[in-house]
């Protein structure tokens, strides 16, 4: 928690002093208090303290758990960070090492050539999914998902986050998606949809239960008379209320773009004659195609262009 | 292979050119030159729906829908057509904004899973500035609903022990848990600001009070009157706005199936459902029955079955053990003797005045005038008389302002009796029961509420400790709740003495404050009651001293009999008072009661006989309400 507050600060150019043992100073400026605080609040030194102790001694703001200051940090964060993107250089693979695999994975009696080797990005998208199990009570868990938009298929190996660069790659170098953003994120919520039916649903059958006996009780209520509107009005009241439900929502999505290889090459058969093939390697994914016919786009890949989403 | 990473650089040169620059979200240029974060909260402030355009109300899009074999799968398209926009737009955040907000996002829900109340550490710090300690029946009563009871509860606390606090710490529980958004309060139209300022101050919840037709649509959390509600076209309305919870204060309005109010509520469609009232029986069981079915039908069963398994006779519950199973899983009633509560002692002072020959002499006269007046009017024109006599053991200014406006209806004949009368009270230069309070005064040095009945007795006060060199605060009806809250802070900060009259106090709390002072004593045993409930209550760490200033040998010595030695209200506290009234069955007020008994007898042996009697006739209703259905909860 704590670095996630100097985090913000320091994201918000303002550097914390520590002034005292374990209070700090900021000078805020107007429009960073009017965030925190409202539209009346107006720039200033803004001391704050993770101890309690210390706040009230100093009369700093208390960052803690549930305090005022802490959540007008988070509801800040919150709002920021939407969508953002970033890549995963292609130097961060040894390409030389790419290109003879790729070459040697040719049968013995064919030879290959290197025309040219050019280097691309694949689009990827990271969804942060908020599940909230609803039934007799609110579980709440974050997931995140990334789509492949080339393949519409959602990765099933931890993506490696240690390899990204903030920042976006140019657009010519980016491969047309060939998924649409809606079948990704169908594609995400399918896949979580069915994480969480192989884990844990006891959530579901407590509700599902308790619905049950409530709709029972309710019929004797109404002896019987189960087609009336207030039945109907009752009983949809009770799903309302304790029907399980498995609610998904994105809060953020980010677009990956990760490397991709893509060599030109000419191929010698046994027999002399010569072919040429277009081979692609994705080093994340370890997946390569021969005979993709794909070239950089042209024009620039306008996002949404291809779905309506 | 794919999975190492090779530092080396590789033949080809990294891309550099063209690279998509993101916007820094921190520095975006508002038309004024103000610089504020791109997802401006303040920007929201100013312009709701800017960035949103989500509308209030607007239920959640779905996405897309599909019921599973355990559950129902929502997927919501608010977040993903959000990312969507942005992703035209080409709105992108920095790296760094983004994994804090997703580290941010992680906190949260971490901070969400806990089988505790969000609510008691959300809300340390508010309560610590405003005073409030929350008592553990109150947390045990919230967690209870949050967690066993789904959200629908009858909140049956007796009186004093904060029912509304309880409904406030789950409402605010319901909101940080983000599972309430639409919030419907409904109450008697008198405790409506109430609401609004309890909410406010010790839950930090902003709510709206319901002035208009649009603010049933349009304000999330409202705060309305049952009596406004029910009535067309704001019923229509209501009906069809889903809610996510309902509360209503003295849910025991809605005892009666049959009647307006009932069918208004059972209408409203709510998630979660609150109703608050210390009575939740007051005459007949079917009427636990009927509230019951508004929250939970069927908890009971039909009301045949109900009838059959577990009444009695009106009052007497058949099978009360299996009767008082069900209900506990329904109703929450916290009791004063469970020990729930350690309030603070009532330290009666009673100071006896004798009144001046002339002052007598007066009081006399006033009391003969009332007598025929009322020998001549009949006891249906009672209530000035009551007036009149009760001001009389007041101030004579009082009286003489009552006199007057009683001179425009009377004939000429009457009418010069009437002017002696005024004329002799404009002489009497003294006052007996002021000369005691600035002697009683002088002997305090804590902060004291002076409470009297009448405007100008209070006008008439303020002169005389004025005078004395006292500075004093005034309390009454006619201020706006702006200014009370003023006076209300500079007494705790400033003064020492505020005068209030009772309707000026209502709805506010001095537990600042521990001594008060009756200057004239109210005959209802419930205007008493919340005088003395100004200070004696939930978060007031030291003992009350209550000072009754009494005229002797008026009828305030009956009235102090009838209220301290018989019924002994100043030192307990009666949980029930308008249960018992009601269950009396009086056919009229509590003060016409008693001013039938003066008027029909002059001696005054008679009167403290016939009080006497009434006194054993409210202690038997008292103990008569406390059994039989009480047992139950």
């Amino acid at each position: 928690m704590q670095q996630m507050v100097f985090d913000f600060f320091k994201l918000c150019n303002v550097e914390p002093v520590e002034i005292r043992k374990g209070v700090w100073q900021v000078q805020a400026d107007d429009a960073l208090m009017k965030e925190l605080d409202g539209w009346r609040a107006q720039g200033r030194l803004l001391q704050f303290t993770f101890d309690q102790r210390l706040a009230e001694l100093y009369g700093a703001d208390l960052i803690c758990r549930g305090s005022y200051r802490l959540n007008s940090i988070l509801r800040v964060i919150r709002q920021q960070g939407t969508l953002s993107q970033a890549h995963i250089p292609h130097h961060f693979f040894h390409e030389p090492s790419i290109r003879k695999k790729i070459l040697g994975s040719f049968a013995a009696t064919e030879r290959a050539y290197v025309v040219n080797c050019s280097l691309l990005y694949s689009p990827y998208l990271e969804l942060t999914i908020l599940v909230e199990a609803r039934g007799l009570q609110k579980k709440e868990s974050l997931h995140t998902v990334v789509v492949d938009l080339s393949s519409g298929n959602v990765l099933k190996f931890a993506f490696p986050y240690h390899l990204l660069k903030s920042e976006g790659v140019p657009k010519d170098a980016l491969c047309k998606r060939k998924c649409s953003l809606k079948q990704a994120f169908r594609s995400a919520t399918a896949h979580l949809n069915n994480l969480i039916a192989q884990t844990d649903t006891s959530w579901a059958h407590e509700a599902r239960h308790k619905v049950n006996i409530e709709e029972e009780k309710l019929k004797d209520f109404f002896q019987g008379q189960v087609d009336s509107d207030e039945f109907r009005a009752k009983q949809e009241e009770l799903h309302q209320r304790i029907g399980p439900v498995l609610r998904m929502d994105a809060l953020r999505g980010a677009m990956l773009s990760v490397p991709l290889f893509k060599y030109r090459l000419v191929v010698v058969g046994s027999t002399g004659k010569e072919k040429t093939k277009n081979v692609m390697y994705d080093p994340i994914g370890n997946l390569y195609s021969q005979d993709l016919d794909q070239v950089p786009s042209d024009t620039p890949d306008r996002p949404g262009t291809h779905d309506q989403d | 292979m794919s999975h190492i990473v090779f530092l080396a650089l590789v033949g080809n040169p990294p891309i550099r050119a063209n690279l998509c620059v993101p916007v820094n979200p921190l520095i975006t240029i508002l038309e004024n030159g103000q610089p504020c974060l791109r997802r401006s909260n303040h920007l929201l402030q100013l312009f709701p729906g800017l960035l949103r355009t989500q509308t209030k109300n607007e239920s959640p899009a779905l996405f897309h829908e599909e019921t599973l074999t355990h559950y129902k799968s929502e997927v919501l398209a608010r977040g993903f057509k959000e990312i969507v926009s942005d992703l035209r737009r080409q709105h992108y955040d920095t790296w760094d904004w983004y994994t804090l907000a997703k580290r941010a996002d992680a906190f949260m829900i971490r901070q969400q899973e806990t089988d505790e109340l969000l609510a008691v550490e959300y809300l340390k710090e508010r309560w610590k500035q405003v005073g409030v300690v929350p008592y553990q029946h109150q947390l045990q009563t919230a967690r209870r609903v949050v967690f066993e009871m789904q959200g629908q509860a009858i909140l049956a606390d007796e009186v004093g022990l904060g029912k509304t606090i309880e409904a406030g710490l789950i409402l605010k529980e319901y909101l940080l848990r983000g599972l309430v958004k639409k919030v419907l309060i409904l109450a008697p139209a008198s405790l409506l600001w109430q609401w609004y300022h309890e909410l406010y101050e010790k839950f930090g919840i902003n709510t709206g009070i319901q002035r208009s037709e649009w603010d049933w649509t349009y304000s999330d959390i409202l705060i309305a009157s049952l009596d406004t509600a029910k009535r067309e076209p704001h019923a229509s309305t209501i009906g069809s706005i889903p809610y996510d919870l309902l509360i209503i204060d003295e849910a025991h309005k809605l005892k009666n199936s049959s009647t307006v109010s009932y069918r208004f509520v059972n209408a409203i469609q709510k998630k979660y459902c609150l109703m608050l009232t210390a009575t939740p029986v007051q005459n007949d069981l079917k009427e636990l029955y009927n509230l019951i079915g508004l929250i939970k039908p069927g908890q009971l069963g039909s009301y045949r079955s109900f009838k059959e398994r577990f009444i009695q006779d009106k009052r007497t519950p058949k099978n009360p053990h299996e009767l008082k199973g069900l209900l506990s899983q329904i109703m929450i009633r916290n009791r004063r003797d469970e020990g729930t509560i350690q309030f603070t002692k009532r330290i009666v002072h009673p100071i006896v005045i004798s009144m001046t020959p002339k002052e007598q002499e007066l009081y006399n006269r006033v009391t003969q005038f009332v007598r025929a007046r009322s020998q001549q009017t009949g006891m249906q024109n009672i209530l000035p008389l009551i007036t009149l006599q009760r001001e009389v053991c007041s101030t004579f200014l009082a009286t003489a302002l009552t006199l007057e406006k009683m001179m425009l209806n009377m004939e000429f004949q009457q009418m010069e009796q009437v002017a002696d009368l005024l004329k002799e009270l404009a002489d009497v230069k003294q006052n007996s029961k002021c000369d005691a309070l600035e002697r009683l005064v002088g002997e305090m040095h804590d902060k004291i509420i002076i409470f009297t009945e009448y405007k100008a007795s209070q006008e008439y006060i303020r002169y005389r400790l004025e005078r004395a060199g006292y500075k004093t605060l005034a309390f009454d009806g006619t201020l706006s709740r702006g200014k009370k809250q003023w006076i209300r802070h500079m007494f705790q900060k400033e003064a020492q003495i505020l005068v209030s009259t009772e309707s000026g106090g209502e709805g506010l709390n001095f537990q600042f404050c521990n001594q008060i002072v009756n200057f004239d004593l109210p005959w209802n045993p419930m205007r008493l009651e919340q005088r003395i409930g100004r200070v004696h209550r939930l978060g007031q760490a030291r003992d009350v001293h209550i000072f009754n200033l009494i005229t002797k040998d008026t009828i305030e010595e009956h009235i102090m009999y009838l209220l301290h030695q018989k019924i002994n209200m100043f030192e307990t506290i009666i949980g029930e008072l308008d249960t018992i009234l009601l269950h009396l069955n009086l056919g009229k007020s509590f003060e016409s009661e008693i001013m039938e008994i003066f008027l029909a007898h002059d001696e005054q042996e008679k009167i403290r006989e016939k009080l006497d009697r009434f006194g054993e006739r409210f202690i038997k209703g008292q103990d008569e309400v406390r059994t039989s259905a009480w047992e139950l909860f």
